[in-house]
């Protein structure tokens, strides 16, 4: 069976570019939204899932899906410290940090308004139990002050958070002495300070979670055996990157949105897919005619017309992913339910997400062109030419 | 034939692109409700006309840090405070963590005096307050769960270390919020021993007068005490959330110009699609003896027509269905309304209206400034 030359449509659609071209610009606004919303869920998932490091384990109050709710108290704390299978520094020391978190409000820098952001007070192996996390200027708070570490989306953000600038919160006056940044994970919204500090200006006893980093994977079992097991413990032990995965479900409300609106939009865009083809098929009916007197079959005008609309929709999905690309790595932030702070993230756009919205894309296009080309395809011959 | 009847025929000509057209004309429209609702369901905090009287005090710091509980008996005393109440979110979740819904600890004697425009039994009232474990539900979340007065549910709170277990004792509706819970804050502070800490203070003012005087007389009293206040009216403190979305606002703004944009494009492409067939009998109208005005007339006529029928479907069609559907349970209580008001289905209108102007323009103006002679040559 002999094809129709794909350049017949390729001809066709310069010939007939203003009408394609509302067409084709349709699809690509389709799949441009749809690739920015899904980029914003997958921004915000991504933040969580680049949370945290396989090898610690994270330890809350048993029955406590959050370190917010969650209290581990001073007896309890020195009961785990020096559990066999944590590992040491070179002075000696165990990955072991203990610590607490806690909201302050602070005041948006160049804008109105504020938010709520987390303070997490750490032991002093908090920056060592994190190796992704770097101090980039500045240095480490010091032990036993009020001074504080703020992450760089934060300094960027927010009043009063540049290094030497302070800022007042619970009973007492923070002073900023580093940025650190943390490779566009959730800690790039907070800001740290020293745990017992933090506790001590917030009024609090307890401690909210301790962070570990066994010797090994065996000892990593170990800890957690002998952690669940002890039942002076109220405790219990996960990974921390169990816990962070746990919170990617904040991105579900954006994703519904993404797809609710994509699969609106896109029926839409198929019908003015479809009008498009219509008109096309409408005015080369003599052509159409023409093509089976020279010996082309239903089949090839059929799937001629369907590859015609198929490769319109398919330029409007590379317009579309061209026209999202931009917002690729733009930061922004939304409110965290687990943690009632704010959190910062960054549109994230993969190739993934542009294949799907090519293949969205496509399937509007294959939606719009069957019922035209079935048309096409069922023209008399005879009439056609008389057309 | 009258001029109504010419447009009309012409419109029908082709019936298949006039429904696509009309159609994708309505999706959009469809579409552009349903972001504006949801758009004002996140941003504009409803409040019922009683939220004028009612004020709020939180710690200065954050909604999440909480105030000693000793201020209840200050504030109560504060000349203009009719009713003040104790309101501190439990955070709890039933069984599941999908099974989410707000619950308040809160003073059970006055709770329904600072929340006036919620209905309730009286005498589930008095049941209410007798009894340290009751609790009283809003309806949606007692039909969501399929829960019946006298039941017994457990929680568990993921923000205090505490799981109450609670004995439902009447249903209210009303408000702009039906799926609350409020229960003892007696027995929340019993549950975690003497806790003497409370969320934030809802109370009730005389009158708009008394206002300003009573958040000032608050503020001022606890100013460099332990835990400094801010009192707010109930409007401002949910604006106060809603800014912590962030810069959702902008983005369905931006979603919605994209469709709105998209929907010019495709229906000013239908119309130049329908005016192009038709150049031959634009130039036998000039003929005859129709002006480039009356041509304009009748070409916009059919635009506007046809954008305002899809834009009655695609806006009617919103408000109907999202009147007749349970938005509560459908969204897992992510929206508690849904209400497409009359002001976003007449701006949806208004949308379509403008449309079908604006689409017509180009195509219009082509047929007008085009030669008599050009368009009777016109074959296709």
């Amino acid at each position: 069976m002999p094809a129709v030359p794909f350049s017949y449509n390729v001809r066709s659609i310069r010939v007939r570019w203003r009408t394609t071209l509302a067409t084709v610009l349709g699809v690509g606004a389709v799949v441009a939204v749809f690739v920015m919303v899904m980029s914003l869920a997958r921004g915000l998932k991504a933040t969580y899932v680049q949370t945290g490091d396989p090898r610690n384990l994270l330890v809350l109050r048993s029955g406590s899906t959050a370190e917010s709710s969650s209290q581990i108290t001073r007896e309890e704390l020195a009961r785990m410290k020096y559990l066999p299978g944590i590992a040491r520094d070179g002075e000696g020391r165990p990955y072991f940090s203990p610590e607490i978190i806690v909201l302050i409000y602070l005041d948006r820098l160049n804008a109105e308004g504020g938010a709520n952001v987390l303070v997490r007070g750490m032991g002093e192996m908090g920056l060592a139990v994190r190796p992704g996390v770097k101090l980039m200027e500045g240095r480490m708070f010091g032990s036993g002050r009020r001074e504080c570490v703020v992450s760089r989306g934060i300094a960027n953000r927010f009043a009063n958070c540049r290094i030497g600038e302070s800022f007042s919160a619970g009973k007492a006056d923070w002073t900023v002495v580093g940025i650190f940044e943390a490779e566009r994970s959730a800690y790039e919204s907070e800001i740290w300070a020293d745990a017992d500090e933090v506790r001590a200006a917030f009024n609090r006893d307890y401690y909210g979670s301790i962070l570990i980093r066994p010797e090994s994977e065996a000892a990593a079992a170990l800890v957690t055996e002998r952690i669940d097991s002890d039942l002076v413990l109220n405790a219990r032990v996960l990974r921390e990157t169990e816990y962070y995965k746990d919170q990617t479900r904040a991105a579900g409300p954006i994703q519904f949105m993404g797809g609710f609106l994509a699969a609106i939009m896109s029926i839409g865009a198929a019908f003015s897919a479809m009008n498009t083809m219509y008109a096309a098929v409408g005015a080369r009916t003599r052509e159409i005619g023409t093509l089976r007197v020279l010996g082309f079959k239903r089949r090839s005008i059929y799937f001629s017309f369907l590859f015609e609309s198929v490769m319109l929709s398919g330029v409007g999905g590379v317009i579309g992913c061209l026209l999202s690309l931009p917002l690729n790595g733009v930061a922004t932030g939304t409110f965290g339910w687990t943690t009632f702070a704010e959190i910062a993230f960054e549109f994230r756009i993969t190739p993934e997400l542009l294949g799907k919205g090519m293949l969205f894309a496509l399937a509007m296009g294959v939606l719009g062109g069957l019922l035209p080309a079935r048309f096409a395809a069922r023209k008399p011959v005879l009439d056609a030419l008389k057309a | 034939m009258t001029a109504a009847g010419f447009i009309v025929r012409n419109a029908l000509r082709n019936k298949r692109r006039l429904s696509l057209t009309i159609l994708s004309v309505a999706l959009s429209l469809f579409l552009f409700v349903t972001l504006q609702t949801a758009l004002r369901e996140l941003t504009e905090p409803q409040t019922s006309a009683d939220a004028a009287l009612r004020l709020i005090t939180r710690h200065r710091l954050s909604v999440a840090t909480v105030l000693p509980q000793k201020y209840l008996n200050r504030i109560r005393q504060v000349p203009g405070v009719v009713a003040v109440s104790q309101f501190t979110w439990l955070g709890g979740i039933y069984q599941d963590e999908k099974n989410f819904f707000p619950q308040f600890a809160v003073d059970a004697d006055t709770i329904f005096r600072v929340m006036t425009e919620i209905s309730v039994d009286p005498l589930q009232v008095a049941a209410f307050a007798k009894e340290r474990t009751a609790c009283i539900v809003g309806i949606k979340t007692m039909e969501r769960f399929g829960w019946k007065v006298g039941d017994r549910i457990t929680l568990l709170s993921q923000i205090w270390n505490c799981s109450p277990e609670l004995v439902i004792r009447g249903v209210y509706s009303g408000g702009i919020d039906e799926s609350n819970l409020f229960f003892h804050h007696d027995y929340f502070d019993e549950l975690m021993d003497g806790f003497g800490k409370t969320g934030a203070f809802w109370m009730r003012v005389r009158d708009e007068a008394s206002v300003q005087p009573v958040i000032d007389a608050i503020d001022s009293s606890f100013r460099n005490s332990e835990a400094e206040t801010k009192t707010e009216t109930e409007r401002a403190f949910q604006l106060g959330f809603v800014s912590m979305f962030g810069n959702i606002q902008m983005l369905i703004g931006s979603i919605s110009t994209v469709i709105v944009f998209t929907m010019l494009l495709v229906t000013a492409s239908t119309m130049s699609m329908a005016i192009r067939e038709r150049m031959r009998e634009i130039a036998v109208l000039k003929v005859i003896g129709f002006n480039g005005r009356e041509i304009f007339g009748l070409i916009l006529a059919e635009s506007f027509g046809l954008a305002v029928v899809g834009g009655i479907l695609g806006c009617g069609g919103a408000r109907l269905l999202y009147g007749s559907v349970d938005i509560y349970s459908l969204t897992q209580g992510f929206f508690t309304k849904f209400e497409v008001t009359p002001h976003i289905f007449v701006s949806g209108l208004l949308l379509a209206g403008a449309l079908g102007v604006f689409s017509c323009l180009a195509p219009a103006w082509a047929s007008i400034r085009m030669s008599v002679l050009d368009g009777l040559r016109e074959v296709d």
